[in-house]
C-alpha cells in the first residue's frame, strides 16, 4: 500500500498541474475581467472538480488505456513524473498548456520503448479531437455570442442587470467547468494507475460508498485542487487577460463553450445517442481545456473582425500544444531508461 | 444566502434608480432654466426669477448628492468593474453640465446684464437650441446604460444643435458689437452669451466620451 502511495505521488502531482494549469480555462476569464474574486472561483470550481471526477471521472480513462495499457506501478509512475514535469516546464514559461497531450507524449514514450505497437486508431481519434475540439468550441462559442449580442439588442436591459446576469452566469459555469474538467481530464492523471490500483472502497455514511477507482480519482482531485489554490493564478495571466482583450459578457461565453465541449467529449450517454442517430459520435476521449478556450476565443475574435486578437500570443500557445507531447515522450523514454536499468524496477509485463 | 440575493437585487435596483434619477434632473434642469431666462428677460432680477433661480440651486444640489451617491455605490459593490471608470467619468460628466446651467442662471441674478429688448429673440433661441442640445444628451446617456442604437441616434442630434448654436451665438455676437452701446456692455453681453454656448458645447464634450464608451460597451 504504502510502496503504491510513493509510485502515486507522480500522479498527484500531474494532478497538481492540472488544477494549475487549466483552472485558469474554467475561470481565468472571470477573475481577469475582475466579475468574480480569486478564491471564490477556485472554491466552485474545485467542489465541483472533485464532483466530476469521483462521478463520471472514469468514462475518458478507456481510451487512453486503449493507446497504452501501462501495466507496472513504476512505469505509471515515470510516464507521469515525466507528463507532469513536461506540464510544468511549460507553466514556468507562462505557456497554458494541454495535460491531455503530455500524458499521450508519455504513454506513447512508454510504448516506444517497450516496442509495443501503439493503437494508431485510438492515436488518430485523440489527435483528431486535439483538431476538433478548438473548432467545435469555437463554433459553439460564436453561436452562443450571436444569440446573446441579439438578445441584448432586443431586451435592451439596463447594464447593471447584464452585470448581474453575467455574475450568475460565470459562477454557474464555473462550477459546470470545475465538474467538465474532473470529468474529462481527471483520467489524464490517475489513468494510468487504474491497473495497479490496490486502494479501498470508501464508505461515505450509510448512503454511498466510493469504489476504489472513484477513491483514485477522487486522490487525483485533492491534487489537482491544490494546484488550483497553489498555482492557477500565473496561468490565468495568460489566458484571462493577454490573448483577447474582452468584455465579462465574452469571458462568460468563452468558458461556457469550453464546459460545454469538455461535457461533449466525457458523456457516453451522447457517445451512444450520436451513433444510434447514425450521426458521427463523440469519443469519449480527454480534451484539452486549453484548447477549447483557446478556439472559443479565437471564434469570437474573428466574428469581431479579427482585430482583437494576439496573434503572436496564440501562436506561442500554439507551439506549446507541440511541444508538450514531444518533451513528455523524450522525458518519458529517458526515465523508462533509467528506472529499468538504474532502479532496476519492472516497467513492462508482456 | 436568500437574504444576501434579495439585498444586492434591492442595491442593483437602487443605484438604477439614481442614475435614472440623474438624468431626470437634467431634464428638469434644461425646462427650468429656460423658463428662468424668459422671467429674467421680462421682468429682470424679480421675485418670481429669485423663486426660479432657488428651483435651479435645488436641482444642482440634488444631482451632486445623487453623483456621490451613484459614486460611492459602484465602487462600495464592486458593480460592472469593466466600465465603472467610464460610469464615474460619465456621472461627472452630467453633473458639469447642470453645474454649469446653475453657475448662467446665477450669473444673470448676481450681474443683472442690461438686454437690449432687440437681442431678446435671438437669445431665446440660442437658449432654446442650448436646452436642447442637453435634453438629448441626456437622453442619449440614458441610453447608454440600456440601447446603444438609441444612443448613436441622439448624438447625431446633439452635434447638429450644438453646430446650430454655434451660429446663433456668432450671429448674436455680431450683431452685439455692431450696436452703439459701450464697450463695457457689450463684453457683458458677449460673456453671457458665451456662457450659455458653452452648455452645448460641454455636452458635445460629454457626447464625444459617451460614444467611446459605447464601443468598448459593446460585447
Amino acid at each position: 500500500m504504502l510502496e503504491y502511495l510513493f509510485f502515486l505521488s507522480s500522479g498527484l502531482f500531474l494532478g497538481w498541474s492540472l488544477g494549475a494549469n487549466d483552472a485558469s480555462n474554467i475561470f481565468g476569464t472571470a477573475v481577469g475581467t475582475k466579475m468574480l474574486r480569486f478564491t471564490t472561483a477556485a472554491i466552485i470550481a474545485s467542489i465541483f472538480l472533485v464532483l466530476g471526477a469521483v462521478l463520471s471521472g472514469q468514462n475518458t480513462a478507456e481510451t487512453l488505456n486503449a493507446l497504452g495499457e501501462v501495466n507496472t506501478l513504476p512505469a505509471a509512475f515515470t510516464v507521469s513524473l515525466s507528463s507532469a514535469l513536461a506540464v510544468l516546464m511549460m507553466l514556468k514559461s507562462g505557456i497554458s498548456v494541454s495535460i491531455s497531450q503530455a500524458i499521450v507524449g508519455g504513454i506513447i514514450g512508454w510504448n516506444v520503448y517497450n516496442h509495443k505497437p501503439t493503437d494508431t486508431e485510438t492515436l488518430m481519434n485523440i489527435c483528431a479531437t486535439w483538431i476538433f475540439c478548438p473548432i467545435i468550441s469555437g463554433v459553439i462559442a460564436v453561436g452562443i455570442y450571436m444569440c446573446v449580442k441579439k438578445l441584448l439588442h432586443y431586451s435592451k436591459i439596463h447594464i447593471l442587470w447584464q452585470d448581474m446576469a453575467v455574475r450568475v452566469g460565470m459562477i454557474l459555469t464555473t462550477a459546470l467547468g470545475g465538474f467538465a474538467l474532473g470529468a474529462n481530464n481527471m483520467a489524464n492523471v490517475v489513468g494510468v494507475f487504474i491497473d495497479s490500483n490496490v486502494l479501498s472502497p470508501l464508505k461515505l455514511g450509510n448512503f454511498y460508498t466510493l469504489n476504489s477507482t472513484q477513491v483514485l480519482f477522487f486522490l487525483g482531485a485533492v491534487a489537482a485542487c491544490i494546484g488550483v489554490f497553489t498555482y492557477s493564478q500565473k496561468a490565468i495571466k495568460t489566458v484571462g487577460k493577454n490573448v483577447l482583450s474582452f468584455s465579462p459578457t465574452v469571458a462568460w461565453i468563452v468558458i461556457l463553450s469550453q464546459s460545454l465541449v469538455l461535457i461533449l467529449f466525457s458523456s457516453e450517454n451522447l457517445e451512444n445517442f450520436l451513433i444510434s442517430m447514425n450521426l458521427p459520435p463523440l469519443p469519449a476521449v480527454p480534451v484539452s481545456s486549453t484548447q477549447a478556450v483557446i478556439g472559443a476565443i479565437v471564434g469570437i475574435g474573428l466574428v469581431k473582425g479579427g482585430k482583437g486578437i494576439k496573434w503572436s500570443l496564440i501562436l506561442r500557445v500554439v507551439s506549446g500544444w507541440v511541444a508538450t507531447p514531444v518533451i513528455a515522450f523524450i522525458l518519458s523514454f529517458i526515465s523508462l531508461f533509467f528506472m529499468e536499468n538504474v532502479f532496476k524496477q519492472t516497467i513492462f509485463i508482456p | 444566502m436568500f437574504n444576501v440575493k434579495i439585498s444586492l437585487f434591492a442595491r442593483t435596483r437602487d443605484l438604477e434608480h439614481n442614475i435614472d434619477s440623474l438624468h431626470d434632473k437634467i431634464i428638469e434642469m434644461t425646462m427650468v432654466f429656460k423658463e428662468a431666462v424668459d422671467i429674467y428677460l421680462q421682468e429682470k432680477r424679480s421675485e418670481k426669477y429669485r423663486q426660479t433661480s432657488k428651483k435651479i440651486k435645488i436641482i444642482e444640489h440634488d444631482s451632486d448628492t445623487l453623483r456621490r451617491e451613484i459614486e460611492s455605490k459602484l465602487y462600495e459593490q464592486n458593480l460592472i468593474p469593466d466600465l465603472r471608470g467610464n460610469i464615474l467619468e460619465l456621472v461627472e460628466n452630467l453633473d458639469r453640465v447642470i453645474n454649469l446651467f446653475d453657475e448662467v442662471a446665477h450669473k444673470f441674478y448676481i450681474e443683472r446684464p442690461e438686454i437690449p429688448e432687440e437681442y431678446h429673440n435671438k437669445l431665446k433661441e440660442l437658449v432654446n437650441q442650448v436646452t436642447d442640445c442637453a435634453e438629448n444628451m441626456a437622453i442619449a446617456s440614458r441610453a447608454f446604460f440600456r440601447d446603444l442604437v438609441t444612443l448613436r441616434d441622439y448624438s447625431k442630434k446633439v452635434y447638429l444643435l450644438e453646430h446650430q448654436s454655434d451660429k446663433t451665438a456668432a450671429k448674436l455676437r455680431n450683431e452685439v458689437f455692431d450696436s452703439d452701446l459701450d464697450l463695457a456692455h457689450k463684453m457683458q453681453i458677449n460673456n453671457f452669451i458665451e456662457e450659455v454656448a458653452d452648455i452645448a458645447d460641454l455636452a458635445e464634450d460629454c457626447i464625444d466620451s459617451l460614444l467611446i464608451f459605447a464601443i468598448k460597451r459593446e460585447i
